[in-house]
Formats: C-alpha cells, sequence, structure tokens
C-alpha cells in the first residue's frame, strides 16, 4: 500500500508563523510524492492541536508523520504519545527543530524559510525509511550486591534485608565490621563501638537473606540496572566456616609472628588469625603469604590443635557468581600516611602514632587491651596531637579529624588523669550540634588547644619527642611522651580498582564520583549502582549510616520485585548472517553490551545492555551493526534533505 | 546569495551539542541559515561514510559537535570520534578535499554561545574555501 | 544442444585475472567441455568484427576483467554487453577499480606529464605526449581517448554479477561457473563470493582476544609479525575485518594483512570509509580518556598515506570516486 504522510507546520503563534513563510512550506511540500497532506497550524502542543494531530492520523489514514515545530526536546514524548492513541507507531513520527535551530536563529525571513523547508524535506524523505519499533520490558532481578560491611554497609543490608531482599555482602578483609569495630568509643556519645555494632553484625550473620562472604572481593561486573551479573573470588580461607567453632586452640601453636595490620601494626599476630578478638564471623583465617605449610615448608601445628578437623590446607580461592539488580558501593577509606611529611617523625621515631594507632591502644581488643603506653611499656605523661594532617597534600579537609582528636583527648584525660594534652590546630571544624559541647568539655577536662600555624615538625631529644610550632609569629617548642597525628581520610585503596571494574569515574580527590552532588549523593553516573559512606568522601558514623539507608531506600523503592525494567528501544541489532566475529564493537561497547557468542563466532549484543549511541554501528566494518532508528539510510535521507 | 552553494551540514550529538544549538535559538543568537541540522544519539554514531556523503549530496563543510571529551553521556563515544574524524580528514586530503572543511569540536547542553560561535566560524571558514566542486565523473 | 557462448576480455587490468583461469588448472577442461569459447583476445585469434556479427544476447556470459580507463575499453565493454545474456565483472579491477583505479588520484594530464616526461627511465626530449590523432606523412593515426578517471565496470555498463579478487581464486570462478551453468544464479547484483569478512575464516580469529586496541601502528616492513596474532593486535593495519571473504587467505598465510582486494561486504558502500572508521575506532582506546588530541593525531599519523591504504583496491567505487583536481 502507498505510504501516506501527513506535514504538519506549528507556528508556535508568532514564534515561528512571524519568522517563517509558513504557507510556502506546506505549499512545496504538498506536492511531494507520498505526502498525503500538509498542514499547518497555530499551536500543535495545546490541547487543541494534539486533538487535531490523532483526528488528521485517523481522517487521512496517515502510515506516517512529521511535525516541524520546536526542539524535539521539548514535546516529541508528547507527539509521539499522540499518535501511539491514534493507532500510529510512534517511532513512524518524525520531528523537526524550526524554531530553536531555524526560527530564532535566522533573521532573514526568506533564509528562515529556505531552511526550514530543507529540514521538513528531510524529515520526509527520512520518516519514509522509518521503522515501527515495538517497546519492550524485561525482568529485574530484585536481589542486592553490597560491598563493603562497614557501618554504611551494613545499614544498606540490613535496611535490605528487612524489606525481604536477599543482599550479598562482600568484604575484602575476614570479617565485617568496617574500621567503626575498631574503635572503642565513638564520638558523640562515647559509646563503645564494639557493643554497638555487635548486634548488626549478629543480626547480618544471622539474617538468612543475607549471605556475607568475607575475605572475598568482587571480580568482574556486567550487565546493567536491574541484571548485573557479579562474580566474586571467595578468597581461601584454609579454615573451615562450617566447622570452626571460633574456639581460638589454632592460634598458639602456629609458630608463625608477623605485624598485625587490624592493630596498625602495633601488634603481632599469627599466620592463622581473627583480625581482633571478637571479630565477625568468629573464624580465622589462615594468611598465606605467611603460613609455613601453604610456602611448602614443614608445619602443620593449626591443624593438629583443631578439635574440629576445620583447617583445610586444600582450600581454593572460589568464584562465586551471582545476580543482582543494584549494587551499593561501601568500601570505605583508610588514613592518609604520615610518612610523606619527614618533619613529622612519624616512622621515624617510637611513640609519633596516627589517630587510628592511638585507637587501638586504647581498645579493648587491642594490642594493648586497652591501656594507653609508650613503647618502653610506660604511660605517657605528655601528649601532643597535631592536626590536619595531609589536609594540605590531599587539598580537602577530611571533617572528621578534628573531632576523633578531640574525642581521644577525652578518653585520654578519664585514662590518665594527669597527662597533658596539647592539641596543635590551625582550624577546628565542629560542624555538628554535638561537637562543640564535646570541644569545651574537653577543654574544661584540662586539654589545651593551640592554634598553630600548622608547621608544626616533631624531633627527638633524648628520650623525648619534641613538638615545634609557631603560634602568634612566635615559635615555640614543647616536649612530650607522645606525638598523635591527626592523619586526613583518603579513599581505600580498593576504590579505584572497583571504580574501573564498573566503569564508574572517581573524583578529583580520588573518591567515587556521586550522580549529582546535592541532589542524587548517593547514586553514580552508572544507572543502579549506589554508594555509601566514606568511599564517597570523609565522613562520620552517622553519616555513613543516613546514607547507606539512603542508597538501600532508592533501591526499595525503584528496583521492585515483579515489576518490568522498560529498555531503551533505539538499540543496536547485528545482523548474524553478516557478522564475522571482528571484535570492533565489542573493543569499543562502553556498557560491554556486544559480546561474543563462541558458537556462532559472531558479536551479539544485549538489548538490557545497549543504550543505543550507536558507536559499533559507525565503526562496524561490514555493515552488520544497525542503529534502530538512526540507520544509515534514515541518516542518508536526511542528509539529502538538508545538504543541498 | 552565497548560501545557495555554500551548505554546511552538522551532525549534531543528541544529548550536548543538540541542546547547545538550541540554547543558541534560546537566546536568539544568529548564525547564517545554511548551517544545517542532522541529529543523532551520539557523536560516536557519525560513520565516515556520512561525512563522505553530505560532500556527495552537495554540502561545502561537515560539521561534527559531540560532548566535551570525558562527558560524553554514553561515556566515551566522542573519543572515538576523535580518532576517526582525524582519520577521515587525513584521508579526505589525499581526495583533495581541504581538511578545513570537516570540523570536530565539543559544545556542550549549555553551550549556546559556544555553538554559534562554531556554527559562525565554520560559515566563515567555507566561505573563504569557496564551494566544494567535486569532480565530474 | 549447442553449448553455451562464452566471451572473455580484458580491459585495465595487469594480466593476472587471465592468468586465473588458466589457474583453473585441469578444472579448465571441465568448463571448455561446457562452453563454447568465442572471443578471448588474450588467448584467442577473434576479432572485434567477429562479436560485432553476432545477434545481440547470443554470446551466454562475457567474463571481463579490468577497469575501464580508455574510450576502446568502453566501446568494447558496451559492444560486449550488448551481445551477452550475462555479464560479470571479473576481478578486483572490473569490481572496484582495483589497483589501475588508484590513478583516480590523479588525471589524464598528471599521469602523461609523469610517466612521459618525469619519470627517470624515460627519454623524450621533445616532451611529445601521446595523442588520439597524429598525422604521419598523409596517414592519420588514431588512439583511444585516455580518460581523466577510472570507472568501474559497472559505472560503465550493467553487470550481472561479480566475481572479486586479485586475482579471483580458482574455487571462486569454479562456484560462479558452476551456478551459472546449473542456472543458480542469486540476485541480480551479487557478489559471488561469501557474505562475511575475512575475520570469519581468518586462521588467526581463534587466538583473537575479545578486544583490542591498536596502541601503536607499525608497516609490515617495520615488524615480522607474530605468525599467529591478529595483525590488529600488533599495529599493523589489516583491512581483513572490512573486506569480503573468499580469498583463501592467501595474504594472512603469507605473513601479511589484507589490503582489501574483495571489496567490502554488501550492506558497505564505500569500502574505505568502513574500513578507517573501524581502525579508527580501535587506535589507543585502552587508555583514550588519558590521551589528549594531540597524542592521538600523533598516532594516528603513523598511518601513511591512509587515502591510496584504505581505498586501494576501491577508489573508484568509492563514493567520492576520485581526487577533487
Amino acid at each position: 500500500m502507498a505510504e501516506r504522510i501527513g506535514v504538519y507546520v506549528c507556528k508556535c503563534g508568532p514564534n515561528i508563523g512571524d519568522k517563517i513563510d509558513v504557507d510556502v512550506i506546506v505549499n512545496d511540500v504538498n506536492s511531494i510524492k507520498n505526502v498525503a497532506t500538509a498542514k499547518s497550524h497555530n499551536l500543535l502542543c495545546s490541547e487543541d492541536g494534539i486533538k487535531f494531530l490523532k483526528s488528521e492520523i485517523e481522517k487521512e489514514k496517515l502510515s506516517r508523520v512529521v511535525i516541524a515545530a520546536c526542539t524535539p526536546k521539548m514535546y516529541e514524548q508528547k507527539f509521539m504519545k499522540a499518535c501511539e492513541e491514534a493507532g500510529l507507531n510512534p517511532y513512524l513520527m518524525q520531528m523537526t527543530n524550526i524554531r530553536e535551530q531555524c526560527a530564532w536563529v535566522t533573521p532573514d525571513k526568506t533564509a528562515a524559510t529556505e531552511k526550514a523547508r530543507s529540514f521538513v524535506i528531510a524529515a520526509i524523505n527520512r520518516v519514509l525509511l522509518q521503522e515501527p519499533i515495538e517497546k519492550k520490558e524485561i525482568d529485574i532481578q530484585p536481589d542486592v550486591l553490597v560491598v563493603g560491611g562497614g557501618v554504611a554497609g551494613m545499614e544498606a543490608t540490613l535496611t535490605l534485608a528487612q524489606k525481604g531482599r536477599k543482599v550479598y555482602l562482600v568484604d575484602k578483609s575476614p570479617c565485617i565490621g568496617g574500621l567503626g569495630a575498631r574503635f572503642e568509643e565513638v564520638y558523640q556519645t562515647m559509646e563503645c563501638a564494639p557493643c554497638m555494632l555487635a548486634p548488626e553484625m549478629q543480626d547480618i550473620l544471622q539474617k538468612e537473606n543475607i549471605e556475607t562472604l568475607t575475605h572475598s572481593e568482587i571480580e568482574d561486573v556486567v550487565g546493567s540496572y536491574g541484571n548485573f551479573s557479579v562474580k566474586i573470588r571467595k578468597k581461601a580461607r584454609y579454615v573451615s566456616e562450617e566447622a570452626c567453632i571460633g574456639c581460638g586452640a589454632c592460634f598458639e601453636p602456629c609458630p608463625v609472628e608477623i605485624s598485625n595490620e587490624f592493630d596498625e601494626g602495633l601488634s603481632k599476630r599469627k599466620a592463622i588469625y581473627l583480625p581482633f578478638a571478637g571479630a565477625l564471623p568468629n573464624v580465622p583465617v589462615i594468611d598465606k603469604d605467611n603460613c609455613k605449610k601453604l610456602k611448602g615448608e614443614e608445619c602443620n601445628a593449626c591443624e593438629q590443635a583443631c578439635p574440629f578437623g576445620a583447617i583445610n590446607f586444600g582450600d581454593e580461592d572460589k568464584i562465586i557468581e551471582k545476580q543482582v539488580g543494584a549494587i551499593i558501593l561501601a568500601t570505605g577509606s583508610m588514613l592518609f600516611d604520615p610518612k610523606s611529611i619527614p618533619t613529622l617523625g612519624y616512622g621515624k621515631f617510637d611513640n609519633v602514632l596516627t589517630g587510628l594507632q592511638l585507637e587501638r591502644l586504647n581498645a579493648s581488643n587491642g594490642p594493648t587491651s586497652g591501656k594507653i603506653l609508650l613503647k618502653n611499656g610506660k604511660e605517657p605523661k605528655s601528649i601532643a596531637f597535631i592536626y590536619c594532617v595531609g589536609r594540605k597534600e590531599k587539598g580537602y579537609c577530611s571533617g572528621v579529624c578534628c573531632m576523633y582528636s578531640v574525642k581521644l583527648a577525652h578518653l585520654l584525660r578519664d585514662k590518665l588523669p594527669d597527662v597533658k594534652i596539647y592539641n596543635f590546630y590551625t582550624d577546628l571544624c565542629l560542624p555538628k550540634k554535638e561537637h562543640q559541647r564535646l570541644y569545651n568539655e574537653a577543654v574544661d577536662k584540662g586539654a589545651k588547644f593551640i592554634r598553630s600555624d600548622g608547621t608544626e615538625n616533631v624531633t627527638r631529644v633524648g628520650k623525648n619527642l619534641v613538638v615545634q610550632y609557631k603560634t602568634d609569629s612566635t615559635k615555640k617548642k614543647v616536649s612530650v611522651d607522645m606525638v598523635v597525628l591527626a592523619s586526613a581520610v583518603e579513599p581505600d585503596e580498593s576504590t579505584e580498582k572497583i571504580a574501573k571494574l564498573l566503569d564508574i569515574p572517581l573524583d578529583e580527590q580520588g573518591f567515587f564520583s556521586e550522580e549529582h552532588v546535592l541532589m542524587k549523593p548517593f547514586g553514580t553516573p552508572l544507572e543502579g549502582v549506589f554508594i555509601a559512606g566514606s568511599c564517597q568522601g570523609p565522613k562520620d558514623i552517622a553519616d555513613a549510616v543516613a546514607q547507606g539507608g539512603a542508597a538501600a531506600g532508592r533501591i526499595l523503592s525503584k528496583l521492585i520485585p515483579g515489576e518490568k525494567l522498560e529498555l531503551e528501544p533505539k538499540v543496536a541489532e547485528i545482523d548474524e548472517d553478516l557478522c564475522s566475529g571482528c571484535s570492533t564493537c565489542i573493543t569499543l561497547c562502553p556498557y560491554s553490551a556486544t559480546h561474543r557468542d563462541e558458537e556462532k563466532k559472531i558479536a551479539v549484543v544485549d538489548d538490557a545492555l545497549c543504550r543505543g549511541c550507536g558507536t559499533c554501528v559507525a565503526a562496524c566494518p561490514t555493515g552488520a551493526a544497525r542503529a534502530k532508528h538512526f540507520t544509515k539510510e534514515q541518516i542518508f535521507a536526511e542528509i539529502k534533505g538538508v545538504a543541498k | 546569495m552565497k548560501d545557495d552553494k555554500l551548505t554546511i551540514v552538522s551532525f549534531l550529538c543528541n544529548w550536548c551539542s543538540y541542546e547547545g544549538a538550541d540554547k543558541a535559538g534560546n537566546a536568539r543568537l544568529n548564525y547564517p541559515a545554511n548551517v544545517r541540522v542532522v541529529r543523532v544519539m551520539c557523536s560516536g554514531r557519525v560513520d565516515p561514510e556520512f561525512v563522505i556523503q553530505a560532500f556527495k549530496e552537495g554540502a561545502s563543510g561537515v560539521l561534527i559537535l559531540g560532548c566535551h571529551p570525558g562527558d560524553c553521556h554514553y561515556k566515551k563515544g566522542n573519543y572515538k570520534t576523535l580518532r576517526r574524524i582525524y582519520l577521515l580528514k587525513r584521508t579526505l586530503e589525499g581526495f583533495g578535499i581541504e581538511p578545513e572543511r570537516v570540523r570536530l569540536d565539543w559544545v556542550a547542553a549549555g553551550e549556546g554561545e559556544r555553538f554559534a560561535k562554531v556554527a559562525n566560524e565554520m560559515v566563515k571558514t567555507i566561505e573563504k574555501l569557496g564551494p566544494l566542486e567535486l569532480s565530474e565523473v | 544442444m549447442a553449448k553455451p557462448k562464452v566471451a572473455f576480455y580484458w580491459c585495465a587490468s595487469c594480466g593476472g585475472c587471465e592468468e586465473a583461469v588458466v589457474d583453473l588448472a585441469e578444472d579448465i577442461l571441465k568448463v571448455v567441455e561446457a562452453v563454447d569459447i568465442v572471443f578471448w583476445p588474450v588467448a584467442m585469434d577473434f576479432k572485434k568484427k567477429d562479436v560485432e556479427a553476432m545477434k545481440d544476447g547470443e554470446i551466454a556470459v562475457s567474463f571481463i576483467n579490468g577497469a575501464v580507463r580508455t574510450e576502446e575499453q568502453e566501446e568494447m565493454v558496451k559492444l560486449l554487453r550488448r551481445k551477452s545474456g550475462l555479464v560479470i565483472a571479473f576481478g578486483s579491477c572490473a569490481h572496484l577499480g582495483g589497483i589501475p583505479g588508484l590513478a583516480n588520484f590523479w588525471n589524464r594530464d598528471t599521469i602523461f606529464e609523469r610517466v612521459y616526461k618525469e619519470v627517470p627511465s624515460i627519454a623524450n626530449p621533445k616532451g611529445v605526449l601521446p595523442k588520439t590523432k597524429t598525422k604521419v606523412g598523409d596517414m592519420e593515426l588514431t588512439l583511444p581517448e585516455f580518460w581523466d578517471t577510472v570507472r568501474t565496470l559497472d559505472q560503465v555498463i550493467d553487470v550481472d554479477y561479480y566475481i572479486p579478487g586479485c586475482a579471483p581464486p580458482p574455487d571462486i570462478i569454479m562456484n560462479a561457473v558452476s551456478a551459472i551453468l546449473e542456472g543458480k544464479l542469486p540476485e541480480k547484483g551479487s557478489v559471488l563470493a561469501p557474505d562475511k569478512s575475512l575475520c570469519d575464516t581468518c586462521p588467526r580469529s581463534e587466538k583473537k582476544p575479545e578486544k583490542i586496541s591498536m596502541k601503536e601502528i607499525k608497516r609490515p616492513y617495520e615488524i615480522i609479525p607474530d605468525s599467529e596474532k591478529c595483525f590488529l593486535e600488533e599495529g599493523i593495519i589489516c583491512l581483513g575485518p572490512a573486506t569480503r571473504s573468499g580469498c583463501g587467505e592467501k595474504c594472512i598465510n603469507a605473513n601479511m594483512p589484507c589490503r582489501g582486494c574483495f571489496g567490502p561486504t554488501k550492506e558497505v558502500i564505500d569500502h574505505g570509509a568502513k574500513g578507517l572508521s573501524a581502525i579508527a575506532s580501535i587506535l589507543g582506546i585502552e587508555d583514550e580518556e588519558k590521551l589528549s588530541e594531540e597524542d592521538v593525531q600523533k598516532l594516528v599519523d603513523k598511518i601513511v598515506d591512509p587515502a591510496g591504504l584504505f581505498y586501494m583496491y576501491s577508489l573508484p567505487s568509492s563514493l567520492l570516486r576520485r581526487k577533487k583536481i
């Protein structure tokens, strides 16, 4: 049957009507082959205009429609809907922009009319070659992957699980709890963090719909929102999680002793170990780089000691594949290494510690069981805190270091009532409602706060550490037993790798970039991937928890079991009779939407992943790849219209 | 009028440059009417065949505009365009077509002024070169 | 029943296509047995007038190789078209323009200037150039006109089928001949070779990684390529991804990249544009965000004579057909 095209030129009141001779265009195109009717309308987007359009499609039995009006960015959807309601596939409509890109930029009416005519002719050429496209929907996977079991990840996990979602919680360390679990007391409530977190951790380990994978890392992610396929490497633990009851009988006989990274190197641990007492899950792990047996030497001390036969030297890494609809990254942060500022003496002198090291000394599950001791085993009589360590180097204020130092000052005054505490700061960051009070209390308790210019340096004179500082333009110094550096917070070392894996951007500071800094601070530019906690930027526990909850809430409101996800209809497709499997499209797809079909030796497009950019189509050397709604023929037809 | 001969076909990416062109309209910034537009979803869709076809159909210049590097709506489409268009320009030199007749540039969604500037500059460049008269074969 | 009549003709070509017919070896006997060769200037003594004497359509099939660049060639192919049921463009030059088609980067004047005056091997002190008419005594000698532009066969006459290749390999020729004899021809205008590109049959595809980023550009003489690796992986431009298969991968097996003699696949109009698009799209894209525009240009600039490279066999059949002079 012959095609019947309806061409409708909108005057947009005077916006187009005064600038372009609409009647000339209507007259001219009326005689073009296949144009059944060409008409103008004063305001096509109005209620009356839409009614007119629908009645025209029906009355004129139109098989295709061209609308020349404003930018398609305004009402293309509206016109498509009108076509659909009138029984015409919306992809058989072509809009052309004669307002923003013609009437409004061309003062000369003749020239504007000529340009608009070329646009309309191009649209007529093109619409003839357009093909109907049907909407496609796919099922979604409501399960969620949470990466990182710190406070943010735990909050997200529990929020999702509470609503019955299956959650896979992956943590690279042998236990969950993140940094928070390594603090004794936390501001601003001065609550014992392990006590505060234990019930949450227990909950996570016990809930049936939460699968916790510790000592595990994500290795590959393909897919997109609604349907991610994730490969997780569960590293060999060499201790059976089923058989082990966590009695700890294996630690003592292990002949290997190495520095314990979970105590910031302040204690020793065995090759078979738990990061700290009370770590959950309460199943030790064998450090394969240091275990004698696993290095090929003679030893099976732990195996002998284990009453439950839980040791398994033959354990291997396992790759576990999970299908999830969304991913929350809560991979946390770590502290800036002050070694890079040599004048502070860190790593050079004993008793120069980072804030986190002091946290471990203060922790009852730490190396000194909570006693604040110098390297020589004596209690310090004076301690200096140096603030803003790494702020200049990192280029941002971490926002939490002042408060953790104030908190530590508090705790120290309680534990060692006679200790002298000097706090050297340049700016104090006390942003939250409780912070000023905590600071005031620390001052009341006798902690000295000295505003300096940030040029502190630490030397050793005899047995003492000497902090030189400058205040009110005068150089001064104070001799102390211990120096604590309030180090800046920086992204966890895994951040970059994960960003690469998911192909999501990092910000200038190396944290994950937000979808929108203000409006979507828990989203990333990749739909279905969320961020929570200090992997997005330094933050305290309360903020991390809030963000974890927000990310989970967003998932619960968007990714709903049973609901379908509408797919982008304008995707690429590959003709399998033409594709030779050259891999060009696979190489360049930013969404990994094309992959090799090993059996057919060709590339195939996953409709759920393709966003329809058409980059692969332009690159496809055989013409096997086609872009729906943007085919070569359609674009050539349009070029023919505009080029003359 | 010169406009009759000197058509410039511009391929604009849907997300940045097409919006940039709309912004130029919103701000009523003028540029010559011989700058014509073909919308593509991404500058990465621009096949060298499109550019050549535009010349065959009578264009004297071709503009390809996309999102700024790093800002591509599809993450990395414009990086491919950068490579292709540069190689295409070098290839077209072999065909006696001045590389200045093809211009790849970046215009963000908010950059109406930039769009108008690029369009005006391109028209000037092409006016200087004159119409592209392909040899009759 | 009389055997079908067959003609062979050559235009602007190197003679390789004629060799290809002879290369059928014993199979040529089968062909000769099945058909009656009525015109084949390279091998048999027939004259133009013999063809002119035939009825229109009397020749069942004419196999014409070579591109069309002179008046004489044009006249002959038009004559053959009239006298033949089917015309087959035989080999790259008739199909795409081929190597002689690279002359379209010049025109008659520049070619004559070069060939008859500039080349070191020429001795032409008076600078005499060929003319279509020359007086010698009372006689007038004529030469056919040399056109500015080399054309593919289908730009001059209607072509029914194409046998690709420089030169077409024996199996492709035999398959085409069998299809013609058995009347099992595909849609008119088809290229009688597989539709997929060379990667489909390339022996190096098996080990090819799923993603290939060309970090650098190397010319074949600069390295000895690993005989098992995809050329692109090693930085050597290979037009295999953009070129129709069926050649038997002779170049690949000789450790040389594909230069495109089989032409594009059926969906592609401009072989060179598609080839360059594919290659450019994978140039240094491993760290694409980190490469500046200058870095990219430097990388691309390593490609020497891109027009000649990407259009080595297909210049006259490309969208632009020739250089603007």
